[in-house]
């Protein structure tokens, strides 16, 4: 009995450093790589060979997590996320080439970075004029654990205030949100605080604080449930409803 | 039979035991799982009563024998020994064989009353250490009972009193974005809905000391109030509705007052409320966030969470003296959870580790030792002590989705035990019920 007992302990173990030789699927990679090439999509035209490459590898990473080669599936990730950030940096550079008409967009952007509910066309744009009664509203992002509002997104706070002072019969409700790390508890006080400080700095512009409710949603209610950084920053943030 | 007789007997016993339990109190000392082989033998089914029943009371006697930690439960399949083999004539050569230490056997009968027989052997010593015959008129009854002769039988060999297996433990089961408030027996069967499924978040689910009302925070009313199910009538009352949070419900020993964490004065503070008169009262006042009570079994003082260091920390807090603060965790930056044991002398939180991990750790409140649950299985969170004190249930997330976890004082043993779809979390256990 007690050798069989041990056979199966070694068994176990045996297994377990299997399975962390093999590892788990590579989700992080994979997230990063969908989404740099779908970034990639404007130069499909301009870069196509990259694009048809980057394309091809990004078949070739799906297909080894479905044969569970999770190893050679991750290093297939990461180059067609390389690649496809090739891909957006010479759209980028080269707008005439390969947007004509809309070499404004690739300017601003920047760094590869995808920017989430902003067109940079901010001003000519109904959905972001504060003169719009039905203005889009924009979403501020926080630090880990913070509750400062991050220094860019300053100007979401302003353009907000802008609009409350354009319709003083609007009420408004800040939800405050945590990232998943920290306990339930914890990120309940985080996302009170960090609307909280939304509310306050509206306040200082001048809006009366009768006209702004917030109410904190902790790590209940996440815009991207996957466990990355990229997730955990767009999860940590305040949001404007309307009240009325 | 002469009283002389029984003396004898029940000085063997006596012995048995005493022999068993030096045996034994090393490996517990050790806090490593225990050499102790334990074999549980089918039981003979005699007429009329269920074989299901019996098969489900044999696997049930196994489970809380296992989660101990102190046993190491036997294959019934290696057994050479049929179940039908009466009760006193047990070859104990056979149960030699396949390395038992210990033996349980016995029999069931009977349909309208049900007849449960059931004995402990020692193998090692050949002979019958404790048996006893249960009669009942409900299959829920007659598992009760194993359950009584299981804690009898851990009592002789360990000198451990537990309860756990007469309770029930609480939580929420999440679905995508769906909500419940689920109830099941200690060992995840017997699975109830109380609240839900909702759409509107339902949060920290706490027992209150009677066991017979759960409070819980939701959203449901667009703003984080506490409110309170009663088990038997899934009846819901609103506790507390007051702006901001009202989250982290604890419930005090004296079956109305809850200590919870409010943000109405424009921060996170703690409170106590007197829910027969709704009357308030202000337990912290720090502009750091504290939250997250949990009451010590007397109601004399809680420990809560505060970030009044600069990152969240572990203290207890005096009810008589609000001023009488400690702080309980010094290694970490981020330690949170905390709830403390019925019997008064640990608390359990959860803590980030060097690997930015959440584990499960225990504080000896009188040594101020801490000892850790778990390590590298996954992030591990929301400790719940069993009304004895001597098991811990969390959510943990190291098979994937967020599961409920059972694990011995020790960590040495850890079983998931409920294989619903959905994500477990917020564990809360039950006071005991009478049994």
């Amino acid at each position: 009995m007690k050798q069989i007992f041990n056979f199966c302990a070694v068994a176990v173990f045996v297994f377990t450093m299997f399975c962390s030789c093999a590892g788990n699927p590579p989700k992080d990679e994979r997230d990063l790589a969908e989404k740099a090439f779908a970034d990639a999509e404007p130069g499909k035209d301009c870069a196509k060979e990259d694009y048809l490459a980057a394309e091809d590898i990004l078949n070739q990473a799906r297909e080894a997590v479905n044969k569970k080669e999770y190893d050679k599936a991750r290093e297939l990730f990461k180059m067609v996320k390389e690649k496809s950030d090739a891909i957006v940096k010479y759209y980028r550079e080269n707008p005439d080439k390969c947007m004509p008409g809309n070499d404004k967009k690739a300017d601003a952007d920047g760094e590869g970075k995808i920017k989430e509910e902003e067109t940079p066309e901010a001003a000519a744009n109904p959905a972001e004029d504060p003169k719009n009664p039905e203005m889009e509203f924009p979403t501020v992002h926080f630090e880990y654990n913070e509750y400062a509002i991050l220094a860019d997104d300053m100007p979401k706070v302003d353009l907000m205030a802008q609009w409350m002072v354009n319709f003083p019969e609007r009420v408004v409700r800040i939800e405050g949100h945590a990232d998943e790390r920290g306990s339930v508890d914890y990120n309940l006080s985080l996302g009170e605080k960090r609307a909280a400080e939304v509310k306050n700095k509206l306040i200082q512009a001048g809006i009366d604080s009768a006209r702004i409710k917030i109410v904190s949603y902790g790590e209940e209610r996440p815009i991207d449930p996957a466990s990355n950084e990229e997730a955990w920053f767009k999860n940590r943030r305040a949001e404007f409803k309307r009240e009325n | 039979m002469s009283v002389h007789f029984r003396l004898i007997a029940a000085l063997t016993v006596f012995l048995a035991s005493m022999n068993l339990f030096a045996q034994l109190q090393v490996e517990v000392k050790d806090g490593s799982v225990a050499d102790y082989n334990m074999a549980v033998s089918p039981l003979a089914v005699l007429d009329g009563t269920d074989a299901e029943l019996a098969a489900d009371i044999v696997s049930s006697v196994e489970k809380v024998f296992d989660i101990t930690g102190f046993f190491n439960v036997l294959n019934q399949k290696s057994f050479l020994e049929k179940p039908e083999v009466p009760m006193d004539k047990v070859d104990f050569k056979l149960w030699r064989n396949v390395a038992a230490n210990g033996l349980v056997k016995g029999t069931i009968k009977g349909k309208d009353e049900i007849v449960l027989d059931l004995a402990f052997y020692d193998v090692n010593g050949g002979n019958k250490v404790f048996g006893k015959t249960y009669k009942s008129t409900k299959a829920g009854d007659a598992k009760k009972s194993a359950y009584r002769f299981a804690a009898e039988v851990i009592k002789i060999l360990t000198k451990e009193e537990m309860n756990f297996m007469f309770s029930k433990i609480a939580f929420v089961e999440k679905k995508g974005e769906s909500y419940s408030l689920v109830v099941t027996n200690f060992d995840g069967s017997g699975r109830k809905v109380l609240v839900g499924p909702s759409s509107a978040t339902i949060l920290l689910p706490e027992w209150s000391a009677d066991g017979s009302k759960i409070y819980y925070t939701s959203h449901k009313n667009n703003n984080p109030n506490l409110f309170v199910v009663d088990l038997a009538t899934t009846r819901i009352k609103t506790v507390s509705s007051y702006e901001g949070l009202n989250v982290s419900a604890t419930a005090h020993p004296d079956n109305k007052t809850v200590s919870l964490c409010l943000s109405k004065d424009g921060n996170s503070e703690i409170y106590s409320l007197d829910t027969a008169t709704n009357e308030l009262k202000r337990l912290t006042k720090d502009v750091g966030t504290d939250t997250a009570p949990s009451v010590s079994p007397d109601g004399s003082e809680i420990v809560f969470v505060s970030n009044r260091s600069g990152n969240p920390q572990i203290y207890r807090m005096s009810l008589t003296d609000l001023s009488k603060v400690e702080r309980l965790t010094e290694q970490g930056n981020y330690n949170q959870d905390p709830e403390y044991s019925p019997d008064g002398k640990k608390v359990a939180f959860s803590g980030r580790d060097e690997k930015y991990q959440f584990d499960i750790f225990v504080i000896d409140l009188a040594s101020k030792q801490i000892s850790r649950i778990t390590q590298n299985q996954g992030k591990n969170e929301s400790p719940t002590f069993s009304p004895d004190s001597k098991l811990i249930g969390f959510s943990s997330n190291r098979n994937g989705k967020n599961k409920l976890f059972l694990s011995n004082v020790s960590g040495t043993k850890q079983i998931a035990v409920y294989s619903g779809e959905g994500e477990v979390l917020m564990p809360s256990w039950s006071p005991a019920e009478n049994n």
